[in-house]
Parts: structure tokens; C-alpha cells; sequence
């Protein structure tokens, strides 16, 4: 299996005497998108920051096209082609979308000692660059603080791809957007899959995690409970296990019973045509 | 935000075509109206007009030189504070900075020289106090970044240390609280020039001035029409060489127009002016748009709704109630110690708000007009330039002051006729919906050209005297040298800010440092960096005030450093930091330092200047808000 771009191996991560992540085993490979699932506190910030060079890891190795590495900045994990999308976004409201997108790695023109940025370039490119992966902004020149945050983390994916990202990690891309822009997100994701880029994509969503996965990691309180290819496992039995199993039908036996006791209150009353169930 | 299209197979395409459809087109003026600028620039000619017509001097090249003076050295401070503002941090030792700067080089040329020897030439000193001046924006620069302290405490503790030094090394070196006499140091006469040549104005005379004024505002106006017409209007697929003719016909026409002005003397003349001009400008325009454009399609039906009827109404009302104002209260009536409550002087405020009040007024109906329909909008504007000509003539005849008879007269005059030549023009050609490249080029490329021309003519008519004037006993006046720094140095960091690396990363670190530092930004050197800016534009003044006052107190510059953040507030720019422009400063500059001469100028009491400026100052942030929000939504 040396055709793998990221190998994870017995990957343990202490927070002095916390364990915080235990004995991690996964893989990426290009074109693919591998899907890491938890609950709040299930160590799936602790597994991006390793792969991010934010932290490293106590024990395990990590494999990037088979070399093993060990990032210790996360300059060092950019430099070898890992970026990171994280949630708060990594732009800046007030400025445009093309400055955005080049923020950091502006293309100049040079007379002289003279250097100045090439904006006609960058505005082109930045154009082109979100055409490609699907997005169509109306006007480069407008605030990203104008954008809507679907819009957004979709030029900080695009970036991530044009400044030659072989790794893409997203840090919970959809938890705060709506059902609409979630769906958004999720088509830049493929996209960026589409063109070869190894997709490492961290929710705490299920049902968005399972139409675009190929691979589903699952945490829960640090540790692993499974690791499969998207032909191995159902959306429900992956909903159940990221919730631990038997607390989730424990819950929804107790949901039902509350929704069926509701209903019965208002069929007592007799007037009232719509449910809160149904709301 | 929602109509993000979701389906992919189309949108790379529509993204390739050079127009997007869902993008509203925005008209040169909206495009305008969102530049952070344009509050200031609307104050500064606010403010201008404010005091142009309640002083005597102003609006004189004498005061012209002495605001630009006074605006230069608060304007490179003011600039270079905009900077730092938008990267998101103060420094509160940059005014006494220009001062110790100034104090420094000053011991160096003289003092030194008492520990062995003479004192330091020139050639070593000033590089030497720039090192000095850059070491303390260094050492700002650092302890905020090291110390992820608050930059406002920082600079407290450094704008202290140095006030300390000015007084400690003053006293220490020649036992007094100033320090003097640079023009002895080695090498005086070289920079001397540098820093403090002049310019006396009537030194200069030049016969053909007011030859080249006229004619450079003339054809520069003219051009900017041009300009204006082609950024605006929808150019039309066939042009039509006839209109080109008439368009010529016409300018020739105009020029005969102000020839016959010119030439003669007397009501006859000025009739038959004002026929030719009428007459040949309606030729000039419509031939313009008969060339060039596509006549108007659908003008479609006059529609008065609240919207536009309410400030069309109101602004009626309120241009009744300036002049009724007026004519009820006493012109001559101004004996007070504070000019503004004297019946003259309320006369004065309260007629300049009212109008104010309802030109802004028709400017609003306007707008909401042109949503309506073109009749509608035209209808409006043709109000307006009818107002505006009723008030060139109602000024005209209520003022005894040469200064309101001609000039106020002629520019209300010209305002009307533009205004009205607008609203022909808007009811006949086709106003542009859609981004057109090389209609914008030329439009852009004349449009410069016109605006150099028009500043030919004013830096001929600023920089040149005639000897009628001289003969007439006029009032020596000097443009110093800074004045020129000023404007360069503004020039260049408008250019830095705008169009380099380091001017993205000031946006960026002021406007989310984490986010800029996650994607590469050198964020604490670009901080330090500005800093360090801040402290070398402090050192430039403090040249600037050496080379012109040949003697530094040790208090000067201190508490200037609020003045600066004042004007560059009054410039747009945003106090958290992450917008705002270099441009804006030099404008509150040049406000402030019109507020500052404005109110002597105007024989008031210059004690209740402060309180001039903080109004100025609350007032700027409010309008400021304003616009960027209505420049937001319009965005949107």
C-alpha cells in the first residue's frame, strides 16, 4: 500500500497525563476523501492539529508518500503540501476576495527595486481559479465580509488548492452553515477531490459526511471505533456508532416516548391541527 | 448571498464571459461614492465653502499658501498615523517626536561639538537622526509585538521617555528649554533648500497668468465633460460623423462665448455671451451625444411617489426658508465678540445650512428619482438647476462684497448650468448598464488629462503674479517647500498602500492578524515596519521644523499626536483598524488646518478653536459611518 499520499500509524497523542487521542490508524489517499466523525470531544481538534503541525504526536508515525515526517510548525506541514481550512477561516472581512486569495503570495511585477502587486493578474486568476472549482463570484473586488459563509469557505478551499495543496484538511466547513450552503461546501469538496487532492474532512455530521466520504473514521472519547471504506458501512450504522452505539437508541427511545406523549396532549385538546413534532 | 448557483456544468463558463449578469453595473458616481475618501472630500469642500464665505481671506492665494503650510506637517504626520491606524494599532509618541527629532538634530550640528571638537556636520547628522527616529519605531514596534501589549500603553510609556529627553538633554547640553540656531551647522546651505526653500509668489511675475488660468480651466472643465459623457453614457454601435461636427461647431462657439466675455464690458456683452454660450453649449452636447451615443429608449411616464416627493417638497420649503432668512435679518448688524452670535453671522450659518439642507435634499429626490423613471428624474434635476440659478441670482443681489457679486455669482451660475446640461443630456442619450472597457479607458485617460489641465490653471494662478496685481499693493505670500514633501510623500504611500505587498499586509494585519499570519503574512514585522514609518515621517517634520524655525523648543509637537489621529479619523479611517487610506489623512489634514486658520480668518475668537475641532471630529465619524453603510448596501 505505498501508493497512499498520508499514512496514519498507532497515532497517541498525551496532554500530560490526559490521553487525548489513542492508537490512531488511517490513510489518505489522492482523489479520495476521508471522513473523521466525533462527537464534541471525541479528539478530532487534537487529530487536525497534529497533521497541522500544531501539535505532535507523543507516539505513532506519520507517512507522507511513504517517508515518514514529523511536522514541527505548521510552516513545515504548508511546506509539504498540508493545508488546513480551519473553522474561523483564515480571511480577512473587510478586505476583497482577490486580495484574499492572494494574501500572503501576491504576484508582483518588478521595474527596478521597485516591486508592486499585479493586480489585473491576481484579479484574473482569482477569477478563473474559483471558476474551476465551481464557484462563481460576482465581483472580485467586493469584501469578503460580504460573502455568505458557504461563499467563503469556498475561496479559502480554492486558495488551498491553487497554492499547491496536495493534503486539504477542513476543520468542520459546514457546522455553522445553513442546509443550503452546506450542500455548497460539499460540491467544492468533491471538486477538490475531482482534481486529485487528498481530502481530509472533520464534522460532526453524518448525513454530510457520508454522500462525499471514502474512507469514514470514527472517533469517540479519543479512541477509534472503526475505520471503513464507504461499501462497508451504512449511514445509520455510522450515525449509531459516532453517537456510541447504544447511548444513541437509548435516546431515541426516550425522543419518541416524549414526541408520543406530546402528541397524545394535543389530540386531547382536539383543536389544534399541527404538531410540535411536525414544526 | 442565497443565488449562489449550485449547479457546476454552467458557472465556469458564465464566470469566463467578461460581464456577469447578476452584478449590478455601477455608474461612475456609485463607483465613486464608495471610496472611503469621499466623506472627507465632501467635508473638505463643506468646510471650504463654509469659511470661504464667512472670512475675507479665504479663498486667496495668500491663504492657500498659509493653509497648505499649516496642512503639510500635521497632513505627512496624518498620513503615515492612517497607516499604522489601518494596521491596527496608535502610536502616541509621534508628536513629540517631531519635535525631539528636531531638538536632535539640532545638538548634534551644535552641542556635540562641545564634548571634541566642532559639531557634527550636516551630511552625518541627518542620517544619524533618521537612524535615531527609525530605532524608536523599531524599539515601539517590538515591545507591541514581544509584549502583545496594547500599543496605546506602549507608546504612552515611549511618547513619555522622549518628552523627558527633549527637556533633559535641553537643559543638560545648553541649560534652556529651547535649542537654536541650525544654520550654523556645516553644510546648512546645501539643505537648507531641501527642507525649507520658498516660493514668494510675488516675486514672479508672469503677464500671460490669467491667460493660461482661463484657458487651462476652460479646456480642462470641457475635457472632464467629455470624460464624464463617455464613462456615463452608452456608446452607440455606428458613430455619426455629423453630431462630431456640430459637437466642434459648438466648442468653437463656447470659445467665442468667453471671448466676447472677455473683450467686452457691459450688459450688451454679457447678453450676447450668454445667448452664445446657451445656444452653442446645447450644440457642444447634443452633437457630443449625437456622435457618440445611443439615444435614450424608453423614458417612460412621470411618477411622483413619497419617496421623491417628500425631499422634493421639503427641499423647496427649506430654500424658502434660506432666503426668507435673509432678507429678515440684518447683514450689517455684527457687533460681538463672537462672531457666529451676532445677527450677521447667524444670518450666514443658518442661510449656508438651510441651503445646504436642501440641495442635499434635491441630491436625495434625485437619486430616488432615477429608480422611477427618466422623466421623473429629469423633472427633478431641472428643480434643481432652477433653484441653484435663482440662488446665483438672489446672492447676487443681496450682497454688497465683491467676492459674493462675481465669484460666488459665477460658480452658482456654472453649478446650474452643469446641472441642467446634465439633465438634458440624461433625458436624450442612454446612460451605460454595463461595464465597457474602452469606454472606460478613454473615459479614465481624459479625464485625466482634463484634471491636469485644471491644475495647471490653478498652480498658474497660485504661483504667478501679474504687476497690475503688484502695482496694486499686493500682500506678500510664500509656498514653503514642505508643501511639496506633503504631496509626495502622500503620492507614495497612496501608491504603497494600495498597490504593494506591504500595503495588502497593513489591510491584513489590521483587519484579522491571525488570519493574515495563518496564510504567510509577516505579521509582527509588517506591524514593526509601520511603526518604524510612523517614526521616520516624524523625523521628516521634525526636519522640516529645524530647517524653517531655526530654534526648537523642547515642548514642541507634544499633544499633536491626537491632532494626527483626529485628522486621520476625519479621513475615513476606521479606529479598530483594517480600512481607511492614506489619501483620507492628507484630506483631514488639510480640513483640520482649514478649521485652524478658518476661524481667525474669520475674525472670531480663536479660543474656542478645540471646540471647532472636536465638533469636526464627531461629526466626521458619524458621516463616515453613514456612507459606509450606505456604501455597503450598495455593494449588496
Amino acid at each position: 500500500m505505498s501508493t497512499q499520499l498520508l499514512e496514519l500509524d498507532n497515532i497517541t497523542k498525551y496532554y500530560g497525563n490526559i490521553i487525548a487521542l489513542r492508537d490512531i490508524t488511517t490513510s489518505v489517499n489522492a482523489g479520495e476523501v476521508t471522513c473523521v466523525l466525533g462527537d464534541n470531544g471525541a479528539g478530532k481538534s487534537t487529530f487536525i492539529k497534529i497533521l497541522a503541525g500544531v501539535h505532535q504526536q507523543t507516539e505513532g508515525t506519520i507517512r507522507l508518500n511513504g517517508q515518514e515526517v514529523r511536522f514541527g510548525s505548521p510552516k513545515e506541514a504548508l511546506a509539504a503540501g498540508i493545508a488546513t481550512v480551519y473553522q474561523d477561516l483564515a480571511m480577512v472581512p473587510l478586505m476583497s476576495v482577490w486580495r484574499n486569495f492572494f494574501l500572503g503570495s501576491e504576484p508582483v511585477r518588478r521595474f527596478g527595486p521597485l516591486r508592486w502587486i499585479d493586480q489585473d493578474r491576481a484579479r484574473e486568476i482569482t477569477k478563473s481559479e474559483l471558476a474551476r472549482m465551481g464557484i462563481d463570484i460576482r465581483d472580485t473586488e467586493q469584501p469578503v465580509g460580504t460573502l455568505s459563509g458557504g461563499e467563503r469557505q469556498s475561496v479559502a478551499i480554492a486558495r488551498a488548492g491553487y497554492f499547491g495543496a496536495k493534503v486539504l484538511i477542513l476543520d468542520e466547513p459546514t457546522s455553522a452553515l445553513g442546509v443550503k450552503q452546506s450542500g455548497v461546501v460539499l460540491k467544492r469538496i468533491v471538486e477538490a477531490r475531482r482534481q486529485g487532492l487528498a481530502v481530509i474532512f472533520i464534522t460532526h455530521n453524518p448525513s454530510h459526511a457520508y454522500p462525499v466520504g471514502d474512507r469514514f473514521l470514527i472517533l469517540n472519547r479519543g479512541q477509534s471505533m472503526g475505520n471503513f471504506a464507504k461499501g462497508e458501512i451504512s449511514l445509520e450504522e455510522l450515525t449509531r456508532l459516532m453517537a456510541g452505539g447504544a447511548e444513541l437508541e437509548q435516546l431515541q427511545h426516550e425522543l419518541e416516548m416524549a414526541i408520543a406523549g406530546g402528541n397524545g396532549d394535543e389530540g386531547a385538546v382536539g383543536t389544534m391541527t399541527s404538531t410540535p413534532s411536525d414544526s | 448571498m442565497s443565488e449562489t448557483v449550485l449547479s457546476d456544468s454552467t458557472s465556469p463558463a458564465r464566470a469566463t464571459a467578461p460581464v456577469d449578469e447578476r452584478l449590478a453595473y455601477r455608474s461612475v458616481f456609485q463607483r465613486l461614492l464608495i471610496r472611503p475618501e469621499i466623506g472627507a472630500l465632501i467635508g473638505l469642500v463643506g468646510i471650504w465653502v463654509f469659511f470661504w464665505a464667512t472670512s475675507v481671506p479665504f479663498g486667496t492665494a495668500n491663504a492657500a499658501a498659509s493653509i497648505l503650510d499649516v496642512a503639510a506637517t500635521l497632513g505627512i504626520m496624518a498620513v503615515a498615523v492612517s497607516m499604522l491606524m489601518i494596521g491596527g494599532e496608535f502610536d502616541l509618541s509621534t508628536g513629540a517626536m517631531t519635535g525631539a527629532m528636531g531638538i536632535l538634530i539640532i545638538l548634534l550640528v551644535k552641542e556635540v561639538g562641545d564634548l571634541g571638537g566642532a559639531g557634527l556636520s550636516l551630511f552625518i547628522a541627518i542620517p544619524i537622526s533618521l537612524a535615531v527616529a527609525l530605532a524608536i519605531g523599531f524599539f515601539n514596534g517590538w515591545m507591541v509585538e514581544k509584549t502583545l501589549l496594547p500599543s496605546f500603553i506602549v507608546t504612552l510609556g515611549t511618547f513619555f521617555i522622549v518628552k523627558g529627553a527633549k527637556l533633559g538633554f535641553s537643559k543638560l547640553t545648553v541649560d534652556q528649554i529651547q535649542v537654536g540656531r541650525i544654520d550654523e551647522g556645516a553644510g546648512y546651505s546645501f539643505w537648507r533648500p531641501i527642507f525649507a526653500a520658498e516660493w514668494d509668489r510675488t516675486k514672479h511675475q508672469y503677464e500671460y497668468r490669467d491667460v493660461i488660468y482661463t484657458l487651462g480651466l476652460i479646456i480642462g472643465l470641457m475635457i472632464i465633460a467629455v470624460a464624464v459623457f463617455e464613462l456615463f453614457f452608452q456608446r452607440r454601435g455606428e458613430r455619426r460623423p455629423t453630431g462630431a461636427l456640430a459637437f466642434v461647431i459648438g466648442l468653437a462657439g463656447l470659445y467665442g462665448g468667453v471671448a466676447v466675455l472677455h473683450l467686452t464690458d457691459g450688459y450688451g456683452g454679457n447678453l450676447l455671451a450668454s445667448v452664445m454660450f446657451g445656444v452653442f453649449g446645447l450644440l457642444a452636447v447634443v452633437g457630443l451625444g449625437y456622435w457618440r451615443y445611443e439615444p435614450v429608449g424608453d423614458r417612460g411616464r412621470l411618477s411622483l411617489d413619497g419617496t421623491v416627493s417628500r425631499p422634493l417638497v421639503l427641499a423647496v420649503v427649506l430654500f424658502a426658508l434660506a432666503i426668507a432668512v435673509a432678507m429678515i435679518l440684518d447683514a450689517t448688524n455684527n457687533e460681538s465678540l463672537f462672531f457666529p452670535f451676532t445677527e450677521q453671522g447667524l444670518r450666514a450659518t443658518l442661510f449656508l445650512f438651510l441651503i445646504g439642507g436642501s440641495m442635499t435634499l434635491m441630491l436625495i429626490a434625485g437619486i430616488r428619482a432615477r429608480r422611477l423613471s427618466i422623466t421623473t428624474k429629469t423633472l427633478v434635476n431641472l428643480v434643481s438647476a432652477a433653484m441653484l440659478g435663482l440662488l446665483a441670482f438672489f446672492v447676487r443681489s443681496q450682497s454688497d462684497s465683491i467676492k459674493f457679486r462675481t465669484e460666488a455669482f459665477s460658480v452658482l451660475l456654472i453649478l446650474a448650468t452643469i446641472v441642467a446640461v446634465w439633465s438634458i443630456a440624461g433625458v436624450l442619450f442612454a446612460e451605460r448598464t454595463a461595464i465597457d472597457r474602452a469606454a472606460d479607458r478613454l473615459g479614465g485617460r481624459l479625464f485625466i488629462i482634463g484634471s491636469l489641465l485644471v491644475v495647471v490653471a490653478f498652480l498658474a494662478k497660485l504661483l504667478f503674479t501679474t504687476t497690475a496685481e503688484i502695482d496694486a499693493g499686493l500682500a506678500s505670500s510664500k509656498f514653503s517647500m514642505r508643501i511639496i514633501w506633503f504631496f509626495g510623500f502622500t503620492a507614495v504611500m497612496v501608491w504603497v498602500l494600495g498597490r504593494t505587498r506591504f500595503g495588502s499586509w497593513t489591510f491584513a494585519v489590521g483587519g484579522n492578524k491571525e488570519a493574515a499570519r495563518q496564510v504567510g503574512v509577516p505579521a509582527a514585522r509588517t506591524k514593526t515596519q509601520l511603526f518604524m514609518l510612523t517614526a521616520g515621517a516624524a523625523w521628516l517634520v521634525g526636519m522640516l521644523l529645524a530647517f524653517r524655525l531655526n530654534t526648537i523648543q523642547a515642548s514642541t509637537g507634544d499633544g499633536q499626536e491626537f491632532e494626527y489621529i483626529i485628522a486621520a479619523v476625519v479621513g475615513g479611517t476606521l479606529l479598530t483598524g483594517g480600512y481607511g487610506t492614506a489619501l483620507g489623512g492628507a484630506l483631514g489634514a488639510i480640513i483640520m488646518a482649514m478649521a485652524q486658520l478658518g476661524i481667525p480668518y474669520s475674525r472670531w475668537n480663536s479660543d474656542w478653536r478645540f471646540m471647532f475641532l472636536g465638533a469636526i471630529l464627531l461629526i466626521a465619524v458619524v458621516a463616515n459611518r453613514f456612507i459606509r453603510n450606505k456604501a455597503e448596501a450598495l455593494r449588496r
